[in-house]
Formats: structure tokens, sequence, C-alpha cells
């Protein structure tokens, strides 16, 4: 336990010198602030950036077996699957090509035979479909829904029939029920139909080439894809197959911390000048103190007791500014114009309750371990000396 | 017989200096009894300041022994030393190095709050002590606030706030006006006779040291005189 009286004077100190010690103390609160608002927008901007990646794509994917162009019984299998507690989708479906040709234009496509539910609960396709119903795949015979961009290229329009060319089957006029906007380069090649329709078209009854899965958590996609892998199909997590979304996101983020945390060891040293020079000024009060019978340990308390107070406060101001930053320009709506930031509206900060106490906590040692030098330096000091110093 | 003896010096020696080696304190014997009111003078340089530092334990001896109470002060560890200087020991210098920052009141009560009394405690005994030198109305005051004679009185208060045994005043009037020096003088004096304390102040004063009950005169570190005064 400290002993009252050390607390006393380190307090009575901080209240004498006033300006002093709030422009210290401002100094680190400055400096955290800007950490924790930098630090609630860089998880804001990653949160934002897995909804427009990783949300997008498969968690996990299941190939057929390497020596196999399909997999098979693909029903139980997903029935299997779906029985994993963190599986909340899963979509079987056919890929193959096939060329479409409009009046005279006429391009190579990669058709996707869907279950549209299924595939639904997966990559969530209904947001995108901008014309048309997704409904109709199934209820429609032949029909598909494409890519905007392929439709722009085929100059196609919803309810327009399109001629479809395959490998393995006879060419057939398709019907348009829809166009998708994915917001990547898919929507140039890619054309929708029903797992039935595709299935017919490359002539692979009851056989998919693929199976997709979403989890509740992208986070945990790792462990579940190593336990579907167990069932004896090659699966990959989104990490594996998109390895350079997490590297981004850890480069940004190392490089926000190394930037913001150097500017709080500025800060911190600015303190410990504050208090080098404190001990100077008080050197003679140190050596009475010693004559009093106060004893090293306890000057050494005392100016710890100060770096820390300072530490202590100095966050805690910054980190609640900070916050009620965030809070403040998160709940601002601008108009940036619909492209310019990907349809960002709002500044996506994200305040984490860790964060905040790792950063409380971070500075205060910083600060604490920052003060051992002054306070130690008061300690060491010759009592006959302090007190004859001029 | 070294009961009723405080204070039992024996040569006592302190060399400073790398190279050119000072001798301020050359095989000082001296026995200073329970309740003395001495005086230790001599020119600058003699060494006066040096032996009442050995005896406040803010210095330590190149030889020697200094026993209080039967006890050698020169061998005790840091932690020993505090203390004994907080609860044995009353320092007054020749500047009241009172604390900047605590007014009169909290001044006198820091030793007793370093000793681990409690603050009301404290507060109740340094209003006593400061009633005693006359300032219980300057209490609220801080030392910017008084006069050289009256942050003297508070440092005096200070000084015996823990009831020490021996009180040690290293030139304690050398900074103030000759009225003022009278005042803490007969403060001093009174105090003295009044707990039964051992006061042993340095001092360029001649005056001052006549009024003592012995002098001890030192030069170039040995003591040349130790007589009581009549």
């Amino acid at each position: 336990m400290i002993p009252v009286y050390e607390l006393f004077i380190a307090i009575r100190h901080l209240t004498s010198r006033r300006r002093q010690t709030i422009l210290s103390i401002l100094g680190i609160g400055l400096a955290v602030m800007i950490l924790m608002i930098s630090q609630a927008s860089m998880v804001g901007f990653s949160q934002e950036m897995y909804k427009k990646t990783v949300d997008k794509m498969p968690h996990i994917t299941i190939e057929p077996k390497p020596d196999d162009d399909h997999i098979y019984l693909y029903r139980s299998l997903a029935e299997d699957i779906r029985s994993i507690d963190e599986v909340i989708g899963v979509s079987c479906f056919l890929l193959g090509q096939a060329t479409f040709e409009y009046e005279d234009t006429s391009k190579n496509i990669i058709m996707q035979g869907i279950l549209i539910e299924d595939h639904d609960s997966v990559l969530h396709i209904n947001d995108d479909i901008t014309k048309g119903n997704l409904r109709d795949l199934e209820a429609i015979r032949n029909s598909v829904i494409i890519g905007d961009s392929l439709a722009e290229k085929l100059d196609v329009k919803v309810n327009d029939m399109i001629d479809a060319s395959f490998p393995e089957a006879n060419p057939t006029a398709l019907k348009v029920v829809g166009i998708v906007d994915t917001g990547t380069p898919l929507d140039e090649t890619l054309a929708y139909t029903s797992l039935s329709t595709a299935q017919d078209f490359f002539d692979e009854s009851n056989v998919v080439n693929s199976i997709i899965v979403r989890v509740e958590d992208p986070d945990t996609a790792q462990p579940i894809s190593d336990k579907i892998d167990t069932f004896g199909y090659p699966s990959s997590s989104w990490m594996e197959t998109n390895p350079e979304i997490l590297q981004t996101l850890m480069i940004e983020g190392m490089s926000n911390i190394i930037v913001l945390g150097m500017i709080i060891v500025i800060a911190s040293f600015s303190m410990v000048s504050t208090m080098i020079m404190v001990v100077m000024e008080k050197t003679r009060e140190i050596g009475m103190l010693m004559a009093m019978g106060v004893t090293r340990k306890s000057i050494l308390a005392i100016f710890l007791l100060e770096s820390g107070i300072m530490g202590l406060i100095g966050p805690i101001i910054g980190v609640s500014v900070g916050i009620l930053v965030c809070l403040y320009f998160g709940s601002i709506t601008f108009d940036m114009g619909e492209e310019a930031y990907g349809g960002v509206s709002t500044f996506p900060f994200i305040v984490r309750i860790q964060d905040a106490a790792s950063i409380v906590f971070f500075t205060f040692l910083l600060n604490l371990v920052a003060g051992i030098y002054p306070a130690r330096r008061a300690s060491t000091f010759d009592p006959v000396e302090a007190i004859s110093n001029e | 017989m070294s009961d009723k003896k405080k204070i039992e010096i024996r040569d006592l020696t302190k060399i400073y200096g790398d190279g050119v080696e000072v001798r301020a304190l050359d095989g000082v014997d001296l026995d200073i009894e329970k309740g003395e009111f001495l005086a230790i003078i001599g020119p600058s340089g003699s060494g006066k300041s040096t032996l009442l530092n050995m005896i406040g334990i803010l210095d330590t001896p190149t030889s020697g022994t200094i026993l209080l109470d039967g006890i050698d002060i020169t061998t005790a560890s840091q932690r020993q030393r505090s203390k004994i200087r907080n609860q044995k020991l009353g320092f007054i210098f020749q500047y009241h190095h009172l604390l900047p920052d605590f007014n009169a009141i909290e001044n006198v009560m820091m030793p007793l709050l370093i000793n681990g009394i409690k603050k009301s405690k404290a507060k109740k005994i340094a209003c006593e002590m400061l009633e005693e030198v006359g300032l219980y109305d300057r209490a609220n005051h801080r030392p910017n606030q008084l006069s050289g004679g009256q942050n003297q009185r508070v440092a005096i208060a200070r000084a015996l706030a823990n009831n020490p045994d021996i009180v040690i005043g290293d030139e304690p009037t050398g900074n103030l006006d000759s009225k003022s020096s009278d005042i803490i003088y007969d403060l001093l004096r009174k105090l003295n006779k009044e707990h039964d304390q051992t006061f042993i102040l340095v001092t360029h004063d001649e005056r001052m040291a006549e009024k003592t009950d012995r002098i001890i005169r030192l030069v170039d570190g040995k003591i040349v005189e130790n007589s009581k005064v009549e």
C-alpha cells in the first residue's frame, strides 16, 4: 500500500505547478486522442473492407477430389456440412462454359447453375439483382440472370431472348429474367441459371463441381474448413484463397500502431523532460525530505506517482475525447457521390472498449517506465549536497 | 555510565577529495549529555558543519564512531538512518528549507506523517507546535507569505514535531537580523528547558554562543576549545 504522505506530496507538487502539469497531461492526452480516433477508424475501415470483400466471397470453397471433375453425392455432403454449428449457408452449383449471342454480338461466358435459395444464403445474390427477379430462374424454364457489364456488352435487357451454345448440348434460346451487379469483374462473364437447367445443358445430371459455404463469423472459417476436409473433399477457407486480404489489413494495422506509438513516445518524453526539470528545481526540497527521514524508496515513489498520475489522467482524457469525436463524426452523413468511396457515406468509426482500455493501460505503463529515470535520479541525491544546493 | 550520555563521538575523521586530501574532521572526540544546549563555533572550513552532518547522519565519516544511546549510527543501514533521522533528530538550517508548496501547518505535519502518524493526530500536534512558536494564526500561510523570522520559527516547530531527542541547528539565525535572531535564540532556549532535548547549534555568532551552556571551538577539523559557559 502507498503510505499517505507520498501521495499527499505528489498531488501537491502536481497542483502547485498547475500550468506545467496541465500541459504535460494535454500533451499525452492529445497523442492518445489521435491514437484512439485513428484506431477506431482503422477498425471501422477494416470492417468495411470485410463487408465489401470477405462478406461477398464464399467463406469456404469445396472442390472435386484431385482426379475428379465433379462432386458426387453432393446432397449428403451438403447435409453433413450444414450440420456443423457455425455454418449458416451451403450452396452446391455447377459451373460450365458457354457462348451467348445476341443480334451480332457474342461473348464467352461462365454459366453457373444454382439452387437460388441456397446460393442466396451464401452470397446474398438477391441483394445484387438490379433488374428482374431471382425467383424467375426457377419459375421460368431456360432462363438466365446475367452480369450488368455482360448485359451492356451484349446490349440485352430483361425479357430479351439470347442464343446460348454449349460444348455438350444443342444451342438453345434463353430468356433473360434479371440483371445482377456484384461490383466485381465477374459481372462481365457471369450468368446464373437454375441447377437443373445447367445440369441438362452440360449433360451432367446429379453432380456439381463446387460447393461454397458461409459461416457465422468469417474469422472462424479456417478451422471449419479443416473439419470439412475430413469429409473427403479438398476444402479451402477464404484466408487460403485470398491471403492478401488479411495481409493488407495486418500491414495497415501495424503501420498505424507504429506511427501513432511514436507520437505517444514523444509525448511521454516531453513529460519526462518536465519531470527532470522538476527534480532539479526541487533538489533542496528532496534533501530536506531526506533529512526529515523520508527513505530513498519513498522519494522514488513520490516522483513515480507524479509521472503515474499524469500518465493515467492524460490517456483517460485523451480516450474520452477521442471516443466523443468518433461518436460525433461517426453520426454525420455526408454526400461524396455514389462512386467516390464505393458508396461509403459515413466515417465508419468503430470504438472497441478493449482498444480504449489497452491504449490507456499501455500509455500509463510507458509513462511510468519513462518516469523511472527522473524519480531514480531524485532518490539517489546525497542529502548534504542536496540541502546546500544553490 | 552511558545511560545519561546521549552522544559519544570517538576519533571521528572525515577526509574529502580526490587527489588533494582535505581533512574536514581530524580525530574528534566529544561527549554530549542529554538536555545540553551547546554551540559549535569556528572559522569557515573548520569542519563545524561536517561534524553536525555526521551527528545528523546525513553524512558518513571516513573513520571513527558516533554512538547514539549506545548504538553506532555510522554503520546503520539506509533504512535505519532514515528512521533515526525522523524520530530522534530534528533539523534547523540557516535557510528555513520549508516545502514551498505546503502551508505552515502542513510543513510542521510532514515529519509526523513520515513517522506514520494519522493526519488528524498530526494536525493536532502541529497546531500545538505552531502555538508554541507563536505562529498559530499563520497556520494556513505558505512560506512565501511569511517573513524570514516567521519561516524560521515554522522550521523550528517542524524540527520539534516528532519530539526528537536531539535538535541540530546549522546557523539557525545566520540569515536573520539581530532582533529576529534574539527571538529565535530565546525560543530555542525555552524549548530546550521545557522539553529537556539536546540542542547542538553551529554558529558564527559569538554573542549567541556565549549564551549557550558549552562552547566547542573547532579549527582545522580539531577541537581546540571545549569549555562550559559560566
